[in-house]
């Protein structure tokens, strides 16, 4: 009976927190920057990556001294994506001021030098305090280089050595970050956004119906009514963790929705979140919410303003970057402490999930259990500071 | 019916409340008089149970505040000092929102809604936002929501206060009518004059004390002061216990 009748009261609270937010503007906005900045930022990376593979494969090469080199220039121009344009007059000062990105200067004695089987010295002007510019030169160089090695070969032959007898050594390159790898690793913040979504997303509610109710002295006259302070706090936790989820959930569509704008394909890299995901997300993200929003609420009612909780949430934000910042520097494991740490834990989980990689019931369920444990102590902890003078009439 | 024995609230080494009793009857409309820092707020406070007594007891009808304080809530209707209300509600969803913690729902929630709109000349300001409401707009919202659940007793906390003439007079009417009704109301305030109009039983409160006790008759009998200004100086000055 009495029971029944707390739950009432809980859903009242909750749903007057939900009507109230959805009527300030702050709380609309705050959620609608935490739902669409990651999938904004991953785009835009995306963007940028896909732009310079592109750039690095067209390359443009500005030839001064074309007329000295015609069988190099003719040679050159069979390369595929290679425009062999004429040079700057003054190439050096061409590429200082960023005109060109580089310059091949061949100099007029080519044909002769060339004749007499000496090497000629071919000049590429760059600058390599230009990152954007790096790709193309290095283009440029190993497209020289190699058909350095095809004439250096052709001359062995004719002289009856193999050219592998001019060859003690053979580097081979093995390129690690790939634009497909930099584009794999652009993904790996997904589950941070994800995460970060839920965290902003409830952090209004949680902060002005704590704060916010303590700064506007309505605490009191709400405490009047009959109900125990966990039925308050429950309501308004509830109604901040429903922000939350619903915040994560509009950014995993977002997310999901990725692949349609961005030239994935193109970098050869399969991406998808889809249904067969949803059960792993909402595992990993719905106690995530349960718990930030607890956090939240506990932190938000030592707060004596709207304004002071908010410099306390600037802090508490960086929470759930770091796991995600750490896991884009270095690759995160699968240690199984690490479910058991509550920010952490469902970021793991989410990571694998969208990996491709299901982890194991138990992870699931010592995760959820972490955080439910965790939330229900910040509940404990801000059902006690409603009941202190301090708090209730501290303003 | 509210009544209270030997209640004790310290704060650190001060006694805000030291050793209160009383008995605010049905019917009748009891005023706590004393000045700034008296220990009415913390009284009243102890009353509507936010605030635990150190010592003493306080029963609402015949239910005891301390061992039960949300059977007590449900029998108060309440107006604390410097309340606050939700900006973004409307003074419909405040009365409702305090209606429904109550457990008071739909059609009768709906009546006693429209019946306190009326009461307090609300119709204009009922679906209105409170963020732009005046003192008086806000005194009466939080009127409102705390008489919803039709309460025996009602507490109002220098319900007056900084309200203009035209506002102060809506609430005197408002609580000579709750009297009427024979409800108990218990107001508090530091204005002589308020009191003496309003007030079957006054109780004079200094440095946490009950300093004295009665009608505005007694009081000026008590005192030998002709003019009641005057009678409550007397009390109020710092010789506590010394006239009762």
């Amino acid at each position: 009976m009495t029971f029944a009748r707390s739950l009432r009261q809980i859903a009242i609270v909750m749903r007057k927190e939900l009507v109230d937010s959805l009527r300030d503007r702050r709380a609309l906005w705050s959620i609608a920057f935490s739902v669409t900045i990651g999938p904004v930022i991953i785009a835009f990376m995306m963007n940028r990556v896909a732009d310079r593979q592109r750039e690095a494969e067209q390359v443009r090469i500005p030839v001064v001294g074309m007329q000295h080199a015609p069988a190099l220039i003719d040679w050159l121009r069979q390369q595929s994506g290679v425009q062999v344009v004429e040079g700057p007059a003054n190439p050096e000062e061409a590429v200082r001021n960023q005109e060109e990105e580089l310059a091949l200067v061949i100099p007029a004695d080519f044909v002769h030098t060339f004749n007499q089987s000496k090497p000629v010295v071919l000049q590429i002007v760059s600058d390599s305090s230009r990152n954007d510019a790096r790709p193309s030169v290095e283009r440029v160089r190993r497209l020289l280089q190699q058909y350095g090695a095809e004439i250096g070969s052709l001359r062995l032959i004719a002289r009856g050595v193999s050219p592998a007898a001019a060859q003690p050594i053979v580097l081979e390159d093995i390129e690690v970050s790939t634009a497909q790898q930099r584009a794999a690793q652009i993904l790996t913040f997904i589950p941070m956004f994800i995460i970060m979504a839920g965290f902003i997303g409830g952090m209004q509610i949680a902060t002005d119906s704590t704060a916010g109710e303590r700064e506007r002295g309505s605490l009191e006259p709400l405490l009047v009514n009959p109900a125990p302070r966990l039925v308050f706090v429950g309501g308004k936790w509830l109604a901040a963790a429903l922000a939350a989820m619903v915040s994560t959930a509009l950014t995993t569509i977002l997310c999901a929705n990725l692949p349609r704008f961005l030239p994935l394909d193109e970098l050869g890299i399969r991406f998808r979140i889809g249904l067969e995901h949803l059960p792993g997300i909402i595992g990993a993200a719905v106690p995530m919410c349960l718990f930030s929003s607890a956090l939240q609420a506990a932190v938000g009612t030592l707060a004596r303003s709207f304004k002071e909780a908010q410099s306390y949430m600037g802090v508490l934000v960086l929470l759930p970057m770091i796991p995600g910042v750490v896991g884009a520097l270095y690759p995160i494991g699968n240690a199984p402490w690490m479910y058991a740490m509550p920010m952490l834990g469902p970021y793991v989980l989410l990571t694998n999930v969208l990996g491709g990689q299901v982890p194991p019931m138990n992870a699931f369920l010592i995760s959820a259990g972490i955080s439910i444990v965790a939330a229900a102590i910040m509940i404990r902890i801000t059902a006690t500071l409603f009941e202190s003078e301090r708090i209730i009439f501290g303003r | 019916m509210i009544r209270v024995e030997q209640l004790r609230k310290n704060f650190g080494t001060v006694a805000a409340v030291n050793g209160v009793t009383f008995t605010a009857e049905n019917g009748a409309i009891t005023g706590l008089l004393g000045p700034n820092g008296a220990g009415k707020t913390t009284t009243l406070r102890m009353l509507y149970a936010v605030m635990r007594p150190d010592a003493g007891s306080i029963r609402v009808d015949d239910v005891d505040a301390i061992a039960d304080p949300h059977e007590a809530q449900s029998r108060l209707g309440v107006l604390p000092d410097g309340f606050g209300l939700y900006p973004r509600l409307t003074a419909r969803e405040h009365i409702e929102y305090f209606g429904e913690l109550h457990g008071i729902t739909g059609a009768v929630l709906r009546k006693r809604t429209e019946a306190l709109l009326d009461l307090l000349d609300m119709r204009a300001i009922a679906d209105r936002r409170a963020s732009g409401f005046s003192h008086g707009e806000r005194t009466k919202v939080g009127l409102a929501r705390a008489l919803v659940h039709d309460p025996q007793n009602v507490l109002l906390d220098e319900p007056t206060n900084g309200l203009d003439v035209m506002s102060t007079r809506a609430v005197r009417t408002i609580v000579r009518r709750l009297k009427e009704e024979g409800r108990c109301v218990l107001f508090s305030s530091h204005v002589m004059q308020e009191v003496s109009a309003l007030c079957d039983s006054i109780v004079v409160i200094a440095h946490g004390q009950v300093v004295a006790r009665g009608t505005p008759d007694d009081l000026r009998r008590h005192t030998g002061h002709a003019n009641l200004e005057d009678a409550f100086v007397a009390l109020a000055s710092p010789r506590p216990g010394g006239l009762e």
